[in-house]
């Protein structure tokens, strides 16, 4: 069994408990040992960086610090905005050792930063360290019927000489783990905008516009349902969608899953293990799909005869 | 107002430069981050204004602004960007030295998204770590807003979204101390 330093992040014990509940029981089936980081603080998330220099590189570098004390020398994160936070730090340390030394002041009773730990999203490391054929030799159940459409976000790719993975415009790491499962994943032009991340709670109006608009391009993709791999991204497409659906007057609800609730699903774990009552917006509607023959749209053959029929009947 | 005289030296500019690290005069006004914001709509000034008005030394202007405290560090300008200027990093270099110049907007807005920041910090110095819960309860207190996600509490706490209870990391005395020594760090500037 390979070992992972694990980053849970604060959301996993609250509003993302499903993401890191279903995390372990698909890293247990591919044979990942998850080791939590000793007593990990906050990674600052935005606020730390918008409001002050020291701190937004001296909570992440913590956790960094205490994560080389440990066995694996990859650190996983689920949280994308933790991630982005830790991976800042780390290239920032890395690339200013008078810049480390002064913020390591700050905890010196933690030890020293020596840069010996690699950090990844837990995407990421699924894409890169487990790798596609290894997934797909896990699946159970295929996921075959189901359209889904991968949506990124903005930090897991963004900015590229921070996170070096994936496309910045239009990724496909997470596509291809969906395909790996059986599902289609359909073409989706808003998988990397941005949902309004932490104006969640001061500034509604601006998440509720621009999750709306990722709600609805999703949805003219043809997708039953969006995947996520963020935290932030889940509950602002998931909580605040009954907002969203009011004001647009739609008619449609779109689910928000993890992608590692639909690898789960694939890998053979009962729907009672996705912890789908976690969900605000109901997802069994979209996952009886699953299995489904989907009815292809038939290809309309143009030959002389029909286009002559067709203009005759204009006429 | 273009404050700015020919003669005068452009000590805003130099300021940002310094502490985002970024070229602000390499920008040749394409617009192409404005276009690319997802926020550019709830800016008073679009980022590409921001560049200019930095070029021509307009701090005041710039300062009382609401333009950096929109910005969402997405970071789809800078990748656009075909002079490769670190907006992000510019826009934090503005807001960091509003907070140390102690400039304060009038914008409901912009308090309310600076008092969000204030009480997240606040929560980690106090936890360690973040509470979903608490974070949103003490927020709408502090800004006198009862009744605000009033609708979103029942069903997610119905449905263990989130937690009533809450876990300190054990070394919370380490964060305070590290909160202590980074404002030392910050002062010492």
């Amino acid at each position: 069994m390979k070992k992972l330093t694990y980053f849970p992040g604060c959301s996993a014990h609250g509003t993302s408990e499903e993401f890191d509940h279903t995390l372990k029981l698909v890293m247990k089936t591919l044979d990942v040992e998850l080791e939590d980081i000793p007593d990990w603080n906050c990674c600052g998330a935005t606020s730390a960086h918008v409001m002050t220099e020291t701190l937004a590189l001296a909570l992440p570098l913590r956790n960094l610090v205490l994560a080389e004390q440990l066995e694996s020398k990859t650190m996983g994160i689920a949280c994308a905005s933790c991630y982005s936070r830790m991976k800042m730090t780390k290239v920032q340390m890395d690339g200013n050792l008078d810049l480390a030394k002064k913020i390591n002041s700050t905890i010196i009773q933690e030890g020293n930063y020596k840069g010996t730990v690699d950090v990844k999203s837990m995407l990421q490391f699924c894409y890169e360290d487990i790798g596609l054929e290894t997934i797909r030799s896990k699946v159970t159940k295929k996921l075959s019927g189901l359209k889904v459409a991968c949506y990124y976000g903005c930090l897991l790719t963004r900015p590229k000489a921070i996170t070096q993975f994936d496309s910045p415009e239009y990724p496909m790491s997470m596509d291809r783990i969906m395909e790996a499962l059986g599902a289609e994943a359909v073409e989706f032009d808003y998988k990397t905008e941005c949902c309004g991340a932490s104006f969640s709670i001061s500034n509604t109006d601006v998440v509720l516009s621009l999750s709306g608009k990722i709600l609805e391009v999703a949805k003219e993709s043809g997708a039953h349902l969006i995947v996520v791999a963020c935290p932030l991204c889940q509950s602002n497409l998931d909580m605040r969608q009954p907002d969203i659906v009011k004001i647009s007057g739609w008619k449609y609800t779109i689910p928000i899953l993890y992608f590692t609730q639909l690898m789960a699903l694939a890998f053979g774990f009962p729907r009672e293990d996705l912890r789908l009552n976690k969900n605000i917006v109901p997802a069994e509607d979209a996952l009886s799909n699953i299995g489904k023959i989907q009815e292809t749209p038939q290809k309309v053959i143009k030959t002389k005869k029909a286009v002559a029929a067709a203009e005759s009947e204009v006429e | 107002m273009i404050t700015l005289g020919l003669e005068e030296k452009n000590t805003f500019l130099e300021a940002i430069n310094k502490k985002s690290g970024a070229n602000v005069l390499n920008c040749y006004q394409c617009g192409k981050c404005a276009s690319t914001c997802p926020v550019s709509d709830y800016m008073d000034f679009r980022p590409r204004e921001i560049m200019q008005m930095i070029k021509l030394g307009m701090k005041e202007e710039t300062y009382m602004s609401n333009s950096m405290w929109f910005c969402l560090t997405c970071a789809a300008c800078s990748g656009r960007c075909p002079r490769e200027i670190d907006i992000p990093a510019v826009m934090e270099a503005i807001r960091h030295l509003v907070i140390e110049e102690n400039y304060r907007s009038t914008s409901k807005k912009v308090k309310d998204i600076r008092k969000f920041h204030e009480i997240f910090l606040e929560m980690i110095k106090r936890y360690g770590r973040n509470y979903e819960l608490r974070m949103m309860a003490e927020f709408n207190i502090r800004t006198r807003n009862f009744f605000k996600d009033m609708n979103l509490a029942p069903k997610a706490l119905l449905k263990g979204k989130i937690p009533l209870g809450h876990e300190s990391t054990k070394s919370a005395k380490a964060i305070r101390k590290m909160f202590e020594l980074a404002g030392k760090l910050e002062k010492r500037k």
